[in-house]
């Protein structure tokens, strides 16, 4: 008998049938990768189990006995835990009360049992050689622990069943070989774990299995020593897809940003320091560094996003640039696309075609007015052009998978025209085969004349996709490299800090 | 084809409110008392006119509001701005004798005002909406207390005092009292800026998402600001009209309104947290708070029990909107 077992499963969203006739099966002890492009359902199928989503067609089956949890809490109580992508901690609460967060042990009159919070905590985390007073609050902790609470929650409630959504996307080079240090101890200790992933290397490091989703249909479930990559990313698409680079090669010389020896201060840390680089018209400068290496700050900081005083000299289009502001950075034709999509992307109530065109709408309308035929076609032409899955132009964006809200808002900032390009980590939680896409749009920008500056937390597509790396390592530029002649063994030697 | 017509009431905003206050109207008619000439009183013009006459300083406000809202923003400010409108507006006339259009201007500035103070202190300031305008709520009574030594100051016509043309708020065109021309002018305006208008789609954009909004390269500040500008500019709008129709200006007049006016937002379908909701919506909810009071009060039904019920409608229509009663935990 097995631990756990899908019968027949099938869910549909307003009409929409997402998965469709799902059954396989799940031994105990193992780690499961479970696999698909966005929008395969992969998510809702874990929902599903995780008592998120309760009007399903089908059985979930745990030990042969069928279940069917009417909400998150009655699944916990099954030993069933999830770590979502976002993760779902309390900023200002601290480390313990987060992991005793409504199953809190109480005294005889209500009150809550700190002592024991503190100390079951202590014990808890004393596995994960946690370096923190359980008494921190969440908000202070570095991202990649803040997984490892939420992991410790997962145990603290006695899951044994642990669905793992993404849980590396956030996380560096290092912290990632520490979470995997933490798994295989968990599967030691008779845990299942499910792992839902699109890094492949990762997959293949980790896992004992393989279950792969297609289109809401369940294709197959492998012995991970039995296949290949190749094999997978076919199953996962259904077809071929190329995964060498065609790197066109430098067309035009012009100059398009320069930095010298920028330093960056906070009020009270310095949190860029003395950057350097130039960027011409049609190349990519990727940006490589750990996590908190200030990859985000320096693009949002060119974007004019932060307010803050520096020091050294900015050239755009050979004229002396300060960064401002968003709205000033967008009339230069300077765009950003966030890391975030949640909190610093998408309009979740509005439409794709609101999302697509907030930030052109001066163009598209005359006295105030927008002309309404315009903004359709304008934005239409671009998300045809970047093959944006939706079922409407009207439809909320909230409805899209990731990958398709990330194209969306794509066309945001392709739909201003822009010279230069800021990418925050734009393949970060997509499927293999919009990342692909993601590819070849770059390739494609580059070759129309666009500097590009894109950062990555994936050393293989930082090499992949750039024509030169620039790395930092807390904030400090340690390296400008030439793609052609370096490896990600260099890279990530700069990136800790180190001279190669 | 019935799939059509439910998709489009799920995904419609103000297609429940709307829907509601058809609903209450034939609840009303069936309900209604009868003249003892067989006429049902309460779809008589006059009754009817008379309602729209009494929500009209509400619905004006409401409008405002439904911006301010919109945003993920709040005015508590609105019923003291009504009160010190009404009062400028008694003064202007009477003591100061700045004539029609002076008066007029004057009070509607000190609307504009107040919403403008209340704009930058939230968006610059960064304090929270509702603390800056239950300051402005508080301290725009107090100005309006001073300026008026705590009297209210009535409104008289003839030498010395309020020109005739001042009564064009108490005419009626076509048996409609002009302060509902008013309301219906300022909700068509509004709508279609809204829908229609880029100033709208930013309205909506800061109240989905706030930091997209300003990455996205919306002034989010300024366009904060013009909401409450309106709300400001409206509430004063509707004290010169409380004070017309009243022939007074009260320093102590529009308490609660705000609460009056954020019950027909809300029942009209607009989401407190921002970025959902409609005009539409906010006009039936300020008809279907009228029409109750109205009905009830062709019963003689009590204010007290008036009150409760209208607590009532407003969580009932809440629960409708949403669809369900169930509390997602972890929805997504």
């Amino acid at each position: 008998m097995s631990l756990l077992e899908f019968q027949k499963i099938s869910k549909s969203f307003s009409g929409v049938e997402v998965l469709h006739n799902i059954s396989f099966q799940l031994e105990k002890g193992n780690v499961i990768a479970l696999i698909g492009e966005n929008g395969a359902g992969k998510s809702t199928l874990m929902k599903i189990l995780c008592g998120i989503l309760d009007d399903y067609q089908g059985k979930v089956l745990i030990n042969g006995n069928e279940v069917r949890f009417n909400n998150p809490r009655e699944a916990e109580k099954a030993g069933i835990a999830i770590i979502h992508q976002e993760l779902n901690l309390v900023n200002d609460l601290n480390v313990a009360e987060n992991i005793y967060l409504g199953h809190e042990p109480v005294s005889r009159f209500g009150f809550v049992n700190f002592d024991k919070i503190y100390s079951e905590t202590k014990k808890l985390l004393t596995e994960f050689d946690f370096p923190f007073s359980v008494k921190t609050k969440v908000r202070d902790l570095p991202i990649g622990w803040q997984q490892m609470v939420e992991i410790a929650k997962a145990l603290g409630i006695k899951a044994e069943i642990i669905v793992m959504d993404e849980p590396t996307s956030a996380l560096s080079e290092s912290e990632i070989q520490f979470l995997f240090k933490q798994i295989k101890l968990l599967k030691e200790s008779g845990k299942t774990i499910i792992y839902i992933s699109h890094r492949m290397k990762e997959i293949f490091e980790i896992a004992d299995e393989v279950v792969v989703l297609r289109d809401g249909k369940y294709i197959g479930k492998y012995n991970i020593h039995e296949v290949d990559q190749n094999f997978l990313v076919q199953k996962m698409v259904g077809k071929e897809i190329k995964t060498s680079p065609n790197k066109s090669k430098l067309i035009q010389k012009e100059q398009l940003l320069s930095l010298k020896s920028v330093i960056v201060n906070d009020n009270k840390k310095r949190f860029l320091t003395d950057i350097s680089f130039e960027l011409k018209r049609g190349e990519v400068i990727g940006i490589a560094g750990l996590l908190g290496a200030g990859r985000t700050e320096l693009l949002k900081f060119l974007y004019g996003s932060y307010q803050q005083n520096y020091a050294g000299e900015i050239e755009f289009q050979n004229k002396r640039f300060i960064p401002s502001s968003p709205s000033r950075s967008i009339q230069n034709r300077i765009v950003y696309l966030s890391e975030d999509r949640k909190n610093e992307g998408i309009f979740p109530e509005l439409s794709n075609l609101k999302n697509s065109s907030i930030s052109v709408l001066p163009s598209l309308s005359s006295f105030g007015f927008i002309k309404s035929e315009l903004e359709l076609d304008t934005v239409t032409t671009m998300t045809d052009e970047l093959n944006v899955r939706m079922e409407s132009i009207h439809q909320h964006i909230s409805h899209l998978s990731g990958g398709n809200q990330q194209k969306v808002l794509l066309s945001r900032v392709l739909l201003i025209k822009p010279d230069l390009l800021l990418l925050d980590e734009p393949t970060r939680g997509i499927d293999v085969g919009a990342k692909q896409e993601i590819y070849d749009l770059i390739e494609k920008l580059k070759a129309e004349g666009m500097g590009i500056l894109f950062t990555s937390s994936e050393i293989p597509e930082l090499l992949l996709v750039s024509d030169r790396i620039l790395v930092l390592s807390e904030g400090k530029h340690t390296a400008l490299l030439d793609t052609n002649q370096t490896d990600s063994r260099e890279i990530l030697q700069y990136a800790c800090g180190g001279a190669a | 084809m019935k799939n059509k017509i439910l998709d489009y009431y799920t995904k419609s905003d103000w297609l429940k409110p709307v829907l509601g206050f058809v609903g209450l109207f034939i609840l009303a008619t069936i309900f209604s008392p009868v003249s003892s000439k067989g006429t049902i009183i309460f779809l008589k013009f006059d009754n009817l006119s008379n309602i729209l006459r009494q929500v009209s300083e509400i619905g004006i406000i409401s409008v405002g509001m439904t911006l301010v809202i919109i945003t993920a923003g709040i005015d508590l400010s609105v019923g003291s701005v009504l009160a010190l409108s009404a009062t400028l507006t008694a003064f202007g006339i009477m003591d100061w004798q700045l004539g029609f259009s002076l008066t007029i201007i004057v009070a509607l500035l000190s609307g504009v005002l107040a919403g403008f103070i209340n704009g930058v202190l939230i968006s610059w300031g960064k304090i929270q909406a509702f603390i800056v305008t239950l300051a402005m709520m508080t301290g725009a009574r107090g100005f309006a207390l001073f300026i008026a030594d705590s009297n209210s100051r009535n409104i008289g016509f003839g030498e010395g005092a309020a020109p005739e043309v001042f009564k064009i708020f108490t005419t009626s065109f076509l048996g409609i009292p002009f302060p509902v021309f008013i309301f219906i002018g300022v909700s068509i305006i509004f709508s279609v800026m809204l829908r229609k208008m880029r100033i709208g789609r930013y309205i909506y954009a800061i109240g989905s998402n706030e930091e997209a909004a300003r990455l996205a390269g919306l002034r989010v500040n300024w366009i904060r600001t013009t909401t409450y500008v309106f709300s400001g500019l409206l509430a004063a709008l509707a004290g010169i009209i409380h004070a017309a129709q009243l022939y007074q200006g009260n320093p102590n007049d529009g308490i609660a309104f705000e609460l009056d006016s954020i019950a027909a937002v809300v029942i009209g379908g607009t989401s407190l947290m921002g970025g959902k909701g409609t005009l539409e919506g906010t006009i039936a909810g300020v008809l279907i708070i009228g029409i109750l009071s109205n009905i009830l009060g062709l019963h003689g039904v009590q204010k007290d029990f008036q009150l409760m019920l209208k607590g009532a409608i407003i969580v009932a229509a809440v629960l409708l909107q949403e669809g369900n009663l169930r509390f997602g935990f972890l929805g997504k």
